[in-house]
């Protein structure tokens, strides 16, 4: 198909469409807006379901009830309303609903402002709500990454039977790149429905729920849900390097936006003669850190650097994962602050003064 | 008046920068999404990135949105020193002047701007041709379209046109087409 040019928030939109998902449940907040706006328009041209709940909160029950039929199920908000949908997603996770959940983040905490930040970083990927679960966490650092990693989340929300959650920061919903879209609408298998709740015509009831008053049961979900996030770490760690050679003495880990400024600072570093390379998790559970300890722990690697658009979030897990083999600096800036690639250069250039001694 | 001429103006292939500022109204935003599709959709297209203001300065009275344009990847998606800007309110050219790259290209609207940081500047009265020369003040935005087209050589006449016509409103066609040429054809004027 033809190349067109789309915000973010749109072509998540679109993408989602192409997914087959046809119900979606909003409340606007900026800075996803224009996906709520964009569905409004087209979910009545293909015969699906747009409904504005009342808040966050009954957004996040609406998932939960169309999740049950086995459709495929989605919702875009951002930070604060994010917060609002905590109780559900738990609930989703705890009864193994599929659905798909967009944040476009803005700074925090409370109301915090517009502007675009990576401050949710822990919410996502360490709970949120309540209960051992986890989400899948994807994090697209173009719009046409945003277009690809939001048609594999409705995938991995059915495979999982989990909720998958796709997270950009301000700037990935609120741009406009060329993006293209599968020729083909995605044909999804249709979903495997011995679970749903699709009305109990000829058959018992299904039951779905996460209320499980006998301890011996409830344990028993809880370590049937940890085995299931044991396969995602086998199964979906994704991540991109750019830049990474043996000779390298630093190492970036940046992902979304932020990675795509650190790649423009590596670029103007390399000619400045400054090995460095960009390690760029896409998946933020499972997080990468196998792989990040082993391109941190290559010979000529003297330090890491984190870079966000918060205050040292992902920075615990690089430091988890590289578990004490190299330094781990941080770069961040908050409160919808972008930086630009030259604070990034001078950090690394301060980085090389200290670890050249 | 500008002492800049068009035969020298030279566009880089790897990132070219470019700023459009006014006030709400204006069509700055429209404008840039009509210029990121010219340039980055159709037979031979670059990658552009646009982006917006959408906080609280979009709240007040200035308008922005910038442009990058390169043949290569656009790893960092904001302007850092534009290339080219177009200044369509003295508060926009007052703000964004400094951003500009001391070779950078400055194009104002000189019937809304009246002091100038620099003479190295094309200068047309956009939005008084736009009301006399076509007969609706709301196209100034196209006549500077076509005046960037002439000027940067980023986008054909005819790609510009026919995008500005994908996006006009029915009825305007007529309007907006004589804008871009006007705008081409003006800007050509700034050739020696």
């Amino acid at each position: 198909m033809a190349k067109v040019l789309m915000k973010g928030n749109e072509a998540i939109a679109e993408a989602a469409l192409r997914a087959g998902a046809n119900n979606y449940f909003c409340y606007p907040i900026t800075p996803q807006t224009e996906v709520a706006e964009y569905m409004a328009k087209r979910m009545p041209e293909v015969g699906g379901v747009f409904l504005q709940g009342e808040s966050e909160v009954a957004v996040g029950n609406m998932i939960f009830g169309a999740a049950a039929t086995g459709k495929r199920v989605f919702t875009t908000s951002s930070s604060p309303g994010i917060s609002l949908m905590q109780e559900s997603i738990s609930y989703m996770a705890g009864a193994q609903l599929p659905c798909v959940i967009v944040n476009i983040m803005r700074g925090g905490p409370g109301l915090g402002g517009i502007l675009p930040a990576q401050s949710d970083y822990f919410q996502a990927v360490k709970g949120g709500g309540h209960g051992d679960y986890r989400l899948l966490v994807l994090a697209p650092s173009t719009v046409q990454e945003a277009v690809d990693l939001m048609i594999l989340s409705f995938d991995l929300a059915d495979k999982y039977r989990n909720p998958v959650m796709m997270i950009g920061d301000g700037m990935i919903g609120q741009m406009m790149e060329a993006v293209e879209f599968p020729d083909k609408d995605a044909d999804p298998k249709p979903p495997d429905e011995s679970w749903a709740a699709t009305g109990a015509k000829d058959r018992k009831p299904r039951i779905i729920k996460s209320l499980f008053l006998d301890p011996v049961k409830l344990e028993e979900n809880s370590w049937l849900l940890h085995e299931k996030y044991e396969r995602m770490k086998k199964e979906e760690v994704r991540f991109e390097l750019y830049k990474v050679k043996p000779e390298n003495e630093f190492m970036i880990v940046s992902y979304g936006t932020m990675a795509r400024i650190c790649q423009t600072a590596i670029d103007e570093l390399e000619e400045e003669g400054v090995s460095i390379g960009l390690f760029r998790p896409i998946s933020l559970f499972p997080f990468p850190s196998t792989q990040i300890l082993e391109e941190a722990t290559k010979e000529n690697v003297k330090a890491l650097l984190t870079v966000e658009m918060s205050t040292a979030q992902m920075m615990e897990d690089v430091v988890m994962a590289v578990v004490g083999n190299r330094p781990v600096e941080f770069y961040g800036r908050c409160g919808g602050i972008v930086p630009t690639p030259e604070e990034v250069k001078e950090k690394i250039l301060e980085m090389q003064k200290t670890y050249s001694k | 008046m500008t002492t800049k001429f068009l035969d020298k103006v030279k566009v880089p292939a790897d990132r070219y920068e470019m700023r459009l500022s006014g006030s709400g109204g204006q069509g700055m935003i429209f404008g840039s999404v009509v210029l990121s599709k010219a340039i980055g959709i159709g037979g031979d297209a670059k990658n552009v990135v646009q982006s917006q203001t959408y906080g609280p300065e979009a709240r007040g009275g200035a308008s922005k949105a910038d442009v990058v344009v390169s043949a290569n990847e656009i790893y960092y998606p904001k302007a850092m020193k534009l290339d080219f800007l177009l200044a369509m309110t003295q508060e926009a050219l007052d703000t964004y002047y400094g951003q500009l790259k001391p070779d950078g290209i400055l194009l104002v609207d000189t019937g809304l701007v009246t002091e100038f940081p620099t003479k190295n500047y094309y200068g047309m009265e956009l939005t008084r041709m736009a009301r006399n020369d076509v007969g609706h003040i709301m196209v100034a935005n196209v006549i500077a379209l076509g005046a960037i087209a002439a000027i940067t050589g980023l986008v054909s006449k005819e790609r510009l046109t026919e995008v500005v016509l994908e996006h006009a409103p029915r009825g305007t066609e007529d309007k907006n087409r004589k804008a871009v040429d006007l705008g081409y054809a003006e800007a050509l004027k700034f050739k020696k």
